[in-house]
């Protein structure tokens, strides 16, 4: 079983670097949910950044709790920001209806760090 | 034999005729074996080789030694044989007099080639079948010449349906152009998220001022498309919004609200650099 020893948490500038396993079953992604908030409230981080360049294939399980541990960071006052979603994930994703919830999302995790450096919602509301 | 030869210019009938009809004979028997791009054989009302020319033997590579008295489903690929194609061929050729075809040949060494072939039915003066001329014309090269041609048209065609253009260093260009179909979305959107991730592009710029109508599909297949390039971490701004097809949205009650839209990609170009951080100044206060 791949559960907890397959989730790598990293702390840099108080920011979570979370890496997703390429195959997440549904307990391992339970427990990333509970390890990141675990986390959140260990090292008081301002943000997650969730990188699941090596997520081979995204399913609604994983997508719906990606898209609720972003709304349980932010009531404890953080940001998330998927990192690395490969094109045809992003293709099946919005095939089949997944939109994470209008997460925030970074090309790189460079961008998405920077993007933490931001004030809240800058990107999305600037139009 | 009907068919009169004249030889020589100004020949002179009758005393030379017999001569000339000889020469004649002989010229006709040097074209055969002297004829480059033509293999030129006879076969036997059974379909078994009787005479074989040096094209014959350059283009198939058995010697006449080799192949004569053998029968001609020699130079056919093997799977066209269980289907009596040969046959056919021979019968089609004595009932009408001739048979045309194109297809696969096989040389004696086993590779292929691809073939025009003529078989004529050879009628004595009575009618009676005496067997069958084939000539076989080697169109390889031709046929690859057409399917390149073919590739490279299919190519471009493609490149023109979803042309993805980097603009600016982290800016991408779509200038779509035409109708948006299913399959034209799937491509658009495989072409455009492929090149952000190439390019680590943070923006890119979906024009629509190519675009004739928009109807609720449409609309839809550029949301998806909007959505997964978000997925990827970049930002979409969709311009050449021009007043018929704002209309038109408001119309038919689509939300994009959450997209950014500029009426024209000169605008969109701008909110790019706002995006990216950039400013673009005129030199004379660039330096000031």
């Amino acid at each position: 079983m791949s559960d907890r020893s397959s989730i790598s948490i990293i702390i840099v500038r108080k920011t979570l670097m979370v890496t997703v396993p390429s195959d997440p079953d549904d307990a391992t992604v339970s427990a990333l949910q509970e390890e990141v908030l675990a986390a959140m409230q260990r090292v008081d981080a301002k943000g997650v950044v969730l990188d699941i360049s090596s997520v081979e294939t995204l399913d609604s399980f994983f997508a719906r709790t990606v898209a609720e541990t972003a709304s349980m960071v932010s009531l404890m006052g953080g940001r998330t920001v998927v990192v690395g979603m490969r094109p045809s994930v992003a293709v099946t994703a919005t095939q089949i209806g997944i939109t994470l919830g209008g997460i925030e999302t970074a090309l790189s995790v460079e961008r998405a760090l920077d993007l933490l450096d931001r004030p809240a919602a800058g990107r999305r509301a600037r139009r | 034999m009907g068919t009169q030869f004249e030889s020589r210019p100004g020949a002179q009938p009758g005393a030379a005729a017999a001569q000339t009809s000889s020469e004649t004979q002989e010229l006709v028997r040097l074209l055969i074996d002297n004829i480059r791009d033509y293999a030129i054989i006879t076969l036997d009302p059974r379909g078994c080789v009787l005479s074989w020319n040096a094209a014959a033997e350059r283009l198939k590579g058995w010697t006449a030694e080799e192949i004569i008295g053998q029968h001609f489903s020699r130079f056919y690929p093997p799977e066209d044989l269980p289907s009596g194609k040969t046959e056919m061929e021979l019968k089609v050729a004595s009932q009408e007099g001739r048979f045309e075809d194109e297809g696969w040949r096989v040389r004696k060494d086993g590779s292929r080639f691809w073939a025009n072939v003529i078989i004529t039915a050879l009628r004595d003066a009575e009618g009676r079948l005496r067997g069958f001329g084939k000539v076989t014309r080697d169109l390889t090269a031709r046929r690859e010449a057409e399917e390149k041609i073919r590739k490279q048209a299919h190519e471009i065609l493609e490149m023109a349906a979803v042309p993805v253009v980097q603009v600016w260093d982290g800016i991408l260009l779509v200038p779509l152009i035409g109708t948006l179909n299913s399959q034209r979305t799937q491509q658009l959107m495989d072409r455009l998220l492929n090149k952000v991730m190439e390019t680590a592009s943070p923006v890119a710029l979906l024009d629509i001022t190519g675009v004739p109508a928009i109807d609720t599909q449409t609309a839809q297949h550029l949301i998806e498309t909007i959505a997964a390039v978000r997925l990827l971490g970049s930002e979409v701004v969709l311009t050449g919004v021009r007043p018929s097809i704002a209309q038109t949205l408001v119309h038919l009650g689509i939300d994009l609200s959450n997209v950014s839209t500029r009426s024209s990609l000169s605008a969109g170009l701008r909110t790019a650099f706002e995006l990216l951080e950039l400013r673009v100044t005129p030199r004379a206060a660039a330096g000031g």
